[in-house]
Order: C-alpha cells, then structure tokens, then sequence
C-alpha cells in the first residue's frame, strides 16, 4: 500500500491510497467518524438563565461548540467508560463557567438600536488551559437589559457513535480514482467539454483533449459521466481504477486531519489485536 | 439565532456567520465572500443564505 499526500492544512487533508483494500478503506473512513474520540460538553448546570433561549435549547448548542482535542490536549483526560465516578469528576471532565450580564458585553455594531447584545463562545472560561472553544465567534445566545447568564458546563470524552458532537470529522470519504479515456479518432465536441461540472477536461488548440489538463485536473473528477453522456459518438469513456483510491479528511478544527487518521489507525490496530490476544486465550482454555 | 453547524454536514458555521454578516453589510458578494472564507459545500453555503433571524 501505497500513500500519496496531495493536500494537507490545518483542518483539511486529501491523500491517494494505491492498491489498497476498499474494505479496508472503509474501516478507516468509518473508524474517523464514528470512533476517534474527542471532548464535547455534555451536561450542563444552570444556574442563572434570563435569556429567552430554553436551558434546553442552550445545552444542545453548547454541546455542538469544537473545542480543541489533540492528543496533547486530551491526554491528562480518561474516558468516562473507564473512570470509576458516577457522573463526572475532575479525572473525566473539564469544566467550563459562562457569567455574563448584559452590561459586560459590548454593544453588537451591525445593529442599529443596543437591544440584544450577543454572548460568544470566547466568553466559556476553561479550568484547563489547553482545552478551549477552537473559534472565538460563535454566537450562543442573546441578552436584553438587566437580563443574565450564569452556568456551568462539563465537557468530557466521547465517540461519534453515540452522538454528532463527538465526530471529529465533518469530511471523511473516499472515491475510486479515474480513468478518462479518449478514443483517438473521433472528433471530441465543445459540448462534452462544457458538460463537464468541475473542468476536468480542456480542447487543446488542434482540437484534441488536453493531457495535461487532464493531469492536473484529474482528481477533481466525481465519476459523474455527465461528459460520457453528452457525447454522442462515444468519443470519451470513464471508468475508475479498482485498488486506487482519493481519500479526503475535513475536521472541525478540534484536531488536525492527518492525527484523525493516525488515531483511526490506531484503534484499527487495537480491535484487531484484541481478536488475537482472545483468540489465543479461548484455544487455550479448550 | 444561526445553527451552531452546518445542518447536513456539521462545518462549525456559525463561527464565520459575523464576518459574513459584516462583508454582506459592506456590499460584497456572497459568492466571493464564501470562496475567500473557504466554505466550499452549498449545504454549508446555504446556512448563510437563507437564514432568517427571527429573533430579535
Ligand atoms: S465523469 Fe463527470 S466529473 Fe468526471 S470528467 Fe466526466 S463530467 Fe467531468
Ligand atoms: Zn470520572
Ligand atoms: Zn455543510
């Protein structure tokens, strides 16, 4: 198995895979949703909430705010699975305060009249400093005069299986890699060209396809056959490799793209080692 | 109030939502803002169109 890193920033990763297992794609593809673990608050305590915003609307929203969970951040952290508490206590949860009144905001400078002033995730105040909100702008609720905020919220562990906050991937797919090929003596019309919806493909000045448009451009192709259909002497055909595949990771910035792939790979190689190790005790005791 | 995410993909959208507000107040377009701020999907995209604010 071959790796090919084609892109990589902060929250965004795309890599080709070659001859490699689709089954086995699908793990990791599957593993980076639904089992990488990542922080996400789950309870909060109220204690003071004039806004018209339900508590419980105001817990659902909290809960889907990112807050950072790289290794480094998370790892003076044990899941609640394993922890010996009842609900939450300072060895699974970080906690984090939001007390603010209507005075303590700043005016919102978009409006013209001071009615409602916003309150941002900036203003949740972590008890550890490395896990905080990723973005400082997201709006939570809205205050009036005289009215107030006051609450406490727990973040813990958790998966995306059990719930969406705790999906550390908002992107995680692959497609087959394509074959564009051209039959050589038919003439390739402008409307093939123009059908095509992510400019895959370019007429070079002697009418013929563009080869190294196509290079470049290449991967964009979604397979969609919308060119194969608009011709009409079967002058382009498409098709995909089958051990050759375009892998694309986007998270939501609580970690980087290329650590949600080493973890899949890591709880890939814990299940599995786990099936040997039971394996080899159940022939034993037989 | 703007989702927190976006509702088909889960993008964290509403972190961008005030920048959008302010640029669309300036008289950019939308289409160049959403290139520039890079949300790419119209799942995403469709979050800031056609969000209505009701409360006020
Ligand atoms: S299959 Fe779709 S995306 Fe690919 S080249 Fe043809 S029209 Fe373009
Ligand atoms: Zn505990
Ligand atoms: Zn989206």
């Amino acid at each position: 198995m071959e790796i090919e890193v084609k892109e990589n920033s902060e929250n965004e990763m795309v890599f080709v895979l070659n001859n490699v297992d689709l089954a086995f794609a699908n793990a990791i593809r599957r593993i980076g949703m639904m089992e990488v673990p990542k922080i996400a608050i789950e309870y909060i305590n109220v204690i003071k909430n004039d806004s018209r915003m339900f508590n419980e609307v105001l817990a659902h929203r909290l809960g889907l705010v990112p807050i950072t969970s790289d290794s480094e951040a998370i790892e003076s952290l044990i899941p609640h699975e394993e922890c010996d508490c009842e609900d939450y206590c300072s060895k699974c949860s970080v906690s984090f305060t939001l007390n603010k009144t209507w005075d303590d905001l700043p005016k919102d400078e978009s409006k013209d009249k001071d009615i409602q002033r916003i309150v941002y995730s900036k203003d949740l105040h972590s008890t550890d400093s490395k896990i905080k909100p990723v973005f400082d702008t997201i709006p939570l609720v809205k205050l009036k005069e005289d009215q107030e905020i006051e609450l406490e919220a727990i973040a813990m562990i958790g998966k995306g299986k059990y719930h969406a906050k705790w999906m550390p991937t908002t992107v995680c797919s692959y497609k087959q890699y394509p074959i564009i090929t051209f039959d050589g003596e038919k003439e390739l019309s402008n409307d093939v060209i123009d059908a095509c919806p992510n400019n895959v493909l370019k007429l070079t000045k002697n009418k013929k396809p563009s080869a190294q448009h196509l290079k470049k451009n290449i991967e964009n192709c979604t397979l969609c056959k919308s060119c194969v259909r608009a011709s009409e002497n079967d002058a382009i055909d498409v098709s995909y490799e089958d051990n050759k595949i375009i892998f694309k990771i986007e998270t939501d910035g609580s970690m980087n793209p290329k650590e949600v792939l080493l973890r899949a790979c890591d709880v890939l190689y814990d299940k599995a080692d786990k099936i040997s190790e039971q394996t080899e005790e159940e022939i034993k005791s037989s | 109030m703007i989702p927190i995410r976006c509702m088909s993909c889960g993008k964290p959208i509403s972190a961008y939502f005030k920048e959008y507000q302010q640029r669309i107040a300036d008289g950019e377009a939308s289409k160049a803002i959403f290139e520039d701020m890079k949300i790419k999907r119209y799942c995403c995209r469709r979050m800031f169109i056609s969000h209505v604010e009701t409360w006020e």
